[in-house]
């Protein structure tokens, strides 16, 4: 008889629509720690290979696109703003690689699943590992963005306390526990609403000038500030500039509140990749 | 006697297929129109199944008859209407002649995935490498992309990945139907000790010297129902009948 644990159910009827499925993770073997471990770091590696041909040259590319925004945008809005405000192009940098951290995750969740067809039509695994390894391409940019930006921090003496540092990078855990939520929800969608992607793309370049990138919060009137803050990037941009650039630290209840926000936009991700991610190879 | 390994009880499985299937927001938002015709595809109706440990079933019908629907809930990828399925132990399934393939990656780094998706850890599947493309005869091709493989050796490949992955049981659409003579060999060799080792293995095929010669017993689904269920030798020469007679008709073209 096969030890309890190594049973996979999947009941049907109308009291029981869930459906669940336990692997011992005892040793090697499917559903194991060491099984998921590989899963996910050869999914990683490939999608990386694919998408830069292997190489660290390809990678330059994936920075090339916010670099070169940023100097575009450093020469049209320098003019406008950079007068009043000398930490403009450290705020615009930072905004920008935040930004496209959350626009590429988000973009490449949303075709996860359904790039991937070809693995979930043919047999089962944990479906959430497709789409939280598609956000790995936008998080290793963010990587090498943060080594890069704290490299430059410390040549000019203005490296953040340890304290802040902490901060920021809890500031881009929550920016890709914002993205994974909005991935897990838009990936099982997709497959049924095939122009969601569209929609996205709307949305998501609205957001761009939603959120506080290209100029200073403080332009807008005080009374409509606090309505650009219901856009989940904005409050990261704006904490990760205050603990990076300005040296000052966000109340307690404002990160409290946006740990609140970012675990609320991954649970509501995880509910609904969790109703729909069953039936999703149906779709495909 | 021991819990059967594959329970299914009293499944069924249908899908909607609208008249005009609205796959986009924008034909769900302006859809002011009357909502188009759906119609029911019963594809499974009240089917059960048991499979005790390192049996080999056969499963045989005729083409919508739902032995691929069946398959793929037996492997947790279709989700059923109703009833209930327990599997007690890992299923390594090769669906539709062959695993999905990324075109843009080499055959060892495909092997990788498709070795790590079915339940291998990263190590077994790195020390496996070797062994796999040997099986399907593909070592000089080991660092050739995917998208430059012909449908037999990429076919070939995902065969030896599967037969290598398996653990305890294996659910084979049509095997022995693809690759040179030398693979199909090479397949019932291994095929016949995964047996001997005890493996549980679920077989679907067209062709009834597969079922009769490798099935300790079989089912005949006919119109998403298990119509039959004896020996393979029986299920096979049922089948024979069943296609004949209905070839006789005229319901084929």
């Amino acid at each position: 008889m096969m030890p309890p644990d190594t049973v996979a159910r999947y009941p049907h009827d109308a009291a029981a629509s869930v459906a669940t499925y336990h692997v011992s993770a005892a040793g090697g073997g499917p559903g194991s720690r060491a099984h998921i471990a590989g899963l996910i770091w050869t999914l990683i590696r490939t999608d990386f290979k694919v998408r830069y041909h292997g190489t660290m040259g390809g990678f330059v590319w994936a920075l090339l696109k916010p670099v070169s925004m940023f100097v575009v945008l450093l020469v049209v809005f320098s003019f406008i703003f950079a007068p009043t405000d000398p930490s403009y192009r450290p705020n615009l940098i930072l905004g920008l690689f935040l930004w496209e951290f959350f626009a590429e995750g988000t973009k490449m969740g949303l075709v996860s699943l359904f790039a991937k067809g070809y693995l979930l039509t043919k047999t089962r695994f944990p479906r959430w590992i497709v789409v939280a390894t598609s956000t790995s391409n936008a998080a290793i940019t963010l990587l090498v963005f943060t080594i890069a930006i704290l490299l430059y921090l410390a040549w000019a003496g203005r490296f953040p306390s340890p304290s802040r540092l902490l901060l920021f990078i809890g500031y881009e855990i929550e920016m890709w526990m914002i993205v994974l939520g909005f991935a897990l929800v838009t990936s099982v969608l997709y497959p049924r609403y095939r122009d969601l992607n569209h929609l996205w793309d709307a949305i998501s370049q609205a957001g761009f000038f939603v959120a506080p990138i290209i100029f200073p919060i403080q332009i807008l009137p005080e009374s409509l500030q606090p309505y650009l803050y219901l856009w989940p990037p904005t409050p990261v941009i704006e904490f990760a500039r205050q603990v990076l650039i300005q040296g000052t630290t966000p109340s307690l209840e404002a990160n409290l509140l946006l740990l609140v926000a970012a675990l609320a936009i991954l649970a509501i991700g995880v509910v609904v990749f969790q109703r729909h991610a069953p039936r999703a190879a149906e779709h495909l | 006697m021991a819990e059967p390994v594959i329970e299914v009880r009293d499944i069924f499985k249908s899908f909607r297929i609208p008249s005009v299937r609205r796959e986009t927001v924008r034909e769900h938002v302006l859809g002011f129109f009357p909502s188009p015709r759906v119609e029911t595809l019963h594809v499974l109706r009240q089917v059960s199944l048991e499979v005790h440990h390192g049996e080999t079933v056969g499963i045989m019908g005729r083409n919508g008859s739902g032995k691929s629907t069946l398959l793929k809930i037996l492997c947790g990828i279709y989700e059923a209407d109703a009833g209930s399925v327990i599997v007690r132990a890992p299923v390594i399934p090769i669906l539709e002649l062959g695993v999905g393939w990324n075109p843009e990656l080499n055959a060892v780094d495909n092997v990788m995935i498709l070795g790590t998706i079915l339940g291998m850890t990263l190590s077994e599947a790195r020390t496996s490498i070797a062994e796999i493309l040997a099986f399907a005869g593909l070592e000089k091709f080991a660092n050739l992309d995917v998208k430059y493989f012909s449908s037999g050796m990429a076919a070939r490949l995902a065969y030896s990945v599967a037969f290598k992955a398996v653990r305890d049981i294996l659910v084979l659409d049509e095997i022995f139907a693809v690759g040179d003579a030398g693979f199909k060999v090479r397949c019932e060799e291994r095929y016949r000790s995964l047996s001997a080792a005890g493996c549980t293995v679920i077989l679907v095929s067209h062709d009834p010297a597969t079922i009769s010669t490798f099935c300790d017993r079989a089912l005949l689904l006919e119109g998403g129902r298990v119509v039959m269920s004896d020996t393979g030798e029986k299920v096979a020469e049922a089948y024979l009948n069943v296609s004949s007679s209905v070839a006789d008709d005229g319901a084929f073209g």
